[in-house]
């Protein structure tokens, strides 16, 4: 076993493409991540499941390299020592408990049974379950199984963190709960992939992103510099409130708001050019209008309009 | 700095190594007992062994009480005497006047078929055909009509037909008699009387004394059971054994009948023959040994000779063992070591893919092809284990309950380990090859291992039937049978003699359907060699299987 490359980066993926008979999961990927939190945004069947099981080993690339830490990760499973794996899978095994479960695969990494334990405890605490160690995993909620996976994911101190989907299905406060995980691992230094299909979700994480759309790389770099270019696009927000056409009247008035309309009773659409100076007149305005407001949606500012908006771009290029 | 080198000390690849294999085989084994089919599975076991002990104690364990062999504890003609004893004696068990003791007619004299002398006086005992002119008559010498003695009582009540004897009518049966009108009889049969007899052409007339009756103690039936036991002193190089302890082979006139012309059949069902097995001594057992003359090769008693050995220590012992052999067999390497491997080996690694968490074992530095093997260990730690408590189980209660002196059968032990070895490569072996089908085919690995299932099966019978048939040792239990042959002579060196024993005497042991000597001894008969050999081709066989499992596993796409 050849020691890890302490200078290789985390992950580098060298032209890699992988397809299932016809299908095509990934398709010529070339890319290097080192440190801090990086978002995979991709919708549903863009590849992020297929290129996570590739990092994980599980699934041996068509074409290009793959290396973790200078290791190929379909031949040797070295480079596991210093990667944590949250995987979209939800099975887990529920007849154990959740210090069971993890001090069990913390063992996998060598650890004696007392350090395992241990340092479970540990992980179980970060992640804020403290209490509920002894309770089997079967009698948790969807966002407690989550953050078992992700303690399971910690428990070695790994450098390398990947989440594939950790918010998908979660409540609230779990997902707020996770998110702050992340992000102080993040702040720890260690590298962290996490996939999601909610543009909001990694936006409150982080600012890296790397965008897939049908197996291919769509973007790559800093989240709100891809932000900034499709806040000059025309966006709609939609508010449900108890008087539309009142609240219509002090919106048009101000400068960012070109158009209103009203979609159904109770709703009220504004457009506008400049997404960021709209929200900063926003809530202001309900305020001044003292209205009841039930929710404020954002229905462009979601991942398909990124994506809608950078494939435009590209056409348009 | 102490604490450090001290950690970094334990941390050595090993045992790290050796982390990682007892977490995933703590995980199996809590797996493994976290399903209700393991159970199951289990339990039936357990209740297929609580079935046999109830066979044992019911039929075995009965089987021990005292046992007539050869049938000579009867007392047919209900004199009181067995027929052991009448055997003694020289009488038959079919006349009541014939028993031990009683009155014998011996001859002195007689007028043949074609003697020219036709008459005769004197005061005798006759047996024959003619007429008689009485001095005097034993009228108290009677007997039944077919004993041929002569009712006189009947006599004087019978008148004599008309005509000449022979000529115008013939006697009705032996013991017949009749009176003319001069006070002369026709005789026919045997009478005691003084007096002048003239025979007849062509008939015969024999003379002689009955002997004085006497009194004779009956002798208790039980006396006849295990009367004429195996003389055996464990001689080997002593070929003529045996001793007729009942005396119904040394009867010296059972021969003169014989040349008589009419025959006795012997136990065995064969005409009777004192000198059976043509070694020039009557009434012994002829032990012949095999080339190396260490081992009895056959055993050949002459008629009679030791035929009614004593149960407790052939029948039982014996049966004690055929008990042991069957169920290490049929219940420990056919049933167990065939179901358990089928209900719990199969799904080790298909399962974790089929419910989507092998992720989490393979997310981690471990090799698959370690996995598998961990897994296969963690089964085997289940199954062994409780092999081991199952076989310690019937072991100890058929040891307290079965024959013998001691409270405990300490003979029994290496057998009853030898069988839960033979079991545990059993388990490994079809462990590592479902394993492997069912990483090979997810879909089809059940349906081949049920195939397969029924050809190691169908290939365990004809083993225990015959070893020696080639086909059946392609199969896995073959092997781990042959280890149980092998163990029971090491442990229980005459068995051999025992199975021997069985055939040459007639005693219906049933150790010679379960237990043959084993095969694969490579031309020594040494049963060492053939547990050595059945253990590499096992051994092989497992790792050979393990090894095809890990390297599909290696090359296996995880979606």
């Amino acid at each position: 076993m050849s020691d890890l490359n302490k200078k290789a980066p985390s992950i580098l993926l060298e032209g890699v493409s992988k397809w299932y008979g016809e299908v095509i999961g990934i398709n010529d990927i070339s890319l290097a991540i080192e440190g801090g939190v990086t978002g995979i945004l991709g919708s549903n069947g863009a590849g992020k499941s297929t290129l996570f099981k590739l990092l994980m080993g599980r699934l041996k690339p068509s074409q290009g390299t793959i290396r973790l830490f200078g290791i190929d990760p379909w031949k040797s499973t070295a480079p596991y020592r210093r990667i944590g794996y949250v995987s979209e899978s939800e099975r887990m095994y529920d007849w154990m408990t959740s210090l069971d479960f993890i001090s069990t695969l913390a063992r996998l990494h060598g650890m004696s049974r007392e350090e395992a334990i241990k340092r479970s405890k540990h992980v179980l605490d970060f992640v804020g379950l403290e209490d509920v160690h002894h309770k089997k995993i079967g009698k948790y909620s969807k966002g407690m199984r989550q953050r078992v996976k992700i303690a399971h994911a910690l428990v070695h101190d790994p450098d390398l963190i990947i989440l594939d989907e950790p918010l998908h299905g979660c409540d609230p406060i779990a997902r707020t709960s996770i998110m702050n995980v992340v992000r102080e691992l993040g702040s720890q230094g260690k590298t962290v992939l996490i996939s999601s299909h909610i543009l909001e979700e990694i936006e409150r994480i982080t600012e890296q992103i790397v965008i897939l759309h049908n197996g291919k790389l769509l973007a790559i770099g800093n989240l709100h510099a891809i932000r900034d270019l499709l806040d000059q696009h025309p966006h709609r927000i939609l508010i449900k409130c108890e008087n539309p056409r009142d609240l219509a009247k002090l919106f048009i008035t101000s400068g960012p708001i070109y158009g209103v309309r009203f979609p159904d009773v109770g709703q009220l659409e504004i457009q506008t050019n400049n997404l960021s100076a709209a929200h900063d007149i926003i809530p202001s305005t309900l305020v001044e209008s003292g209205q009841k407001i039930t929710s404020i949606e954002n229905p462009d500012d979601n991942l398909d309009s990124l994506i809608g908006y950078l494939l435009g771009g590209i056409n348009d290029g | 700095m102490m604490d450090e080198k001290g950690l970094s000390l334990r941390e050595t690849v090993w045992s790290q190594l050796d982390r990682k294999a007892g977490a995933i085989i703590e995980l199996t084994i809590r797996q493994l007992r976290n399903r209700i089919s393991t159970w199951v599975v289990l339990g039936v076991g357990f209740l297929l062994m609580i079935l046999l002990l109830a066979f044992y104690v019911d039929s075995v364990r009965e089987g021990f009480e005292s046992i007539d062999n050869d049938g000579d504890s009867v007392d047919m003609d209900g004199d009181g005497y067995p027929l052991g004893q009448e055997i003694k004696y020289g009488h038959s068990d079919w006349d009541s006047n014939q028993f031990p003791g009683s009155s014998e007619f011996i001859q002195v004299s007689a007028i043949g078929y074609n003697d020219q002398v036709r008459a005769i006086s004197g005061n005798y005992t006759w047996s024959g055909a003619g007429t008689l002119n009485p001095i005097w008559i034993d009228s108290n010498y009677v007997g039944q009509q077919w004993s041929g003695i002569i009712n006189w009582f009947d006599v004087d009540n019978t008148s004599c037909p008309l005509g000449t004897v022979y000529e115008d009518w013939w006697p009705q049966y032996f013991g017949y008699g009749c009176h003319y009108e001069n006070n002369e009889y026709f005789v026919y049969g045997k009478f005691t009387a003084s007096g002048e007899i003239v025979v007849p052409d062509g008939s015969e007339m024999l003379w002689g004394y009955n002997t004085e009756l006497f009194y004779v103690e009956p002798d208790p039936k039980s006396m006849y059971i295990n009367e004429d036991d195996i003389d055996w002193n464990g001689i080997l190089l002593q070929k003529s054994q045996g001793f007729d302890d009942d005396g119904d082979c040394l009867r010296y006139n059972w021969i003169l009948d014989s040349e008589d012309g009419s025959f006795y059949y012997d136990n065995d069902g064969e005409p009777f023959d004192n000198d059976k097995n043509d070694n020039g001594i009557i009434c012994d057992v002829l032990w012949l040994l095999d080339d190396d003359l260490d081992e009895i090769e056959s055993i050949e008693p002459d008629s009679n000779v030791d035929e009614d050995p004593d149960d407790e220590r052939y029948m039982g012992e014996s049966s004690h063992r055929t008990f042991i052999i069957g169920v290490g067999k049929m219940a420990f390497v056919i049933m167990i070591g065939l179901f358990l491997p089928l209900f719990l080996a199969l799904g080790l690694v298909r399962d974790e893919t089929e419910n989507g968490t092998l992720h989490y074992l393979l997310s981690k530095p471990i090799h698959r092809g370690e996995f598998i093997l961990y897994r296969l260990l963690g089964y085997l730690a289940v199954t062994g284990s409780y092999v081991f408590m199952l076989s310690l189980f019937v072991g100890i209660l058929t040891a307290i309950l079965g024959p013998g002196e001691g409270i405990i059968r300490l003979s029994d032990i290496p057998v009853w380990l030898g069988i839960g070895f033979a079991t545990f490569l059993v388990l490994a072996a079809y462990g590592a090859l479902f394993n492997t089908l069912g990483l090979i085919s997810p879909k089809y690995g059940v349906y081949i291992s049920i195939v397969f299932g029924v050809w190691e099966f169908v290939m365990g019978i004809l083993t225990i039937a015959n070893p020696n048939w080639t086909l059946s040792a392609i199969s896995i239990n073959h092997w781990a049978l042959q280890i149980i042959d092998s163990v029971v002579l090491l442990a229980w060196p005459d068995t051999l003699q025992l199975q021997q024993m069985a055939s040459a005497f007639n005693l219906d042991t049933g150790l010679d359907i379960f237990w043959k000597p084993p095969a694969h001894t490579l031309g020594t008969a040494n049963p060492t060699v053939a547990i050595l050999v059945s253990i590499f081709v096992l051994s092989t066989f497992t790792i050979l299987m393990l090894g095809i499992g890990q390297s599909v596993f290696k090359n296996r796409e995880i979606m």
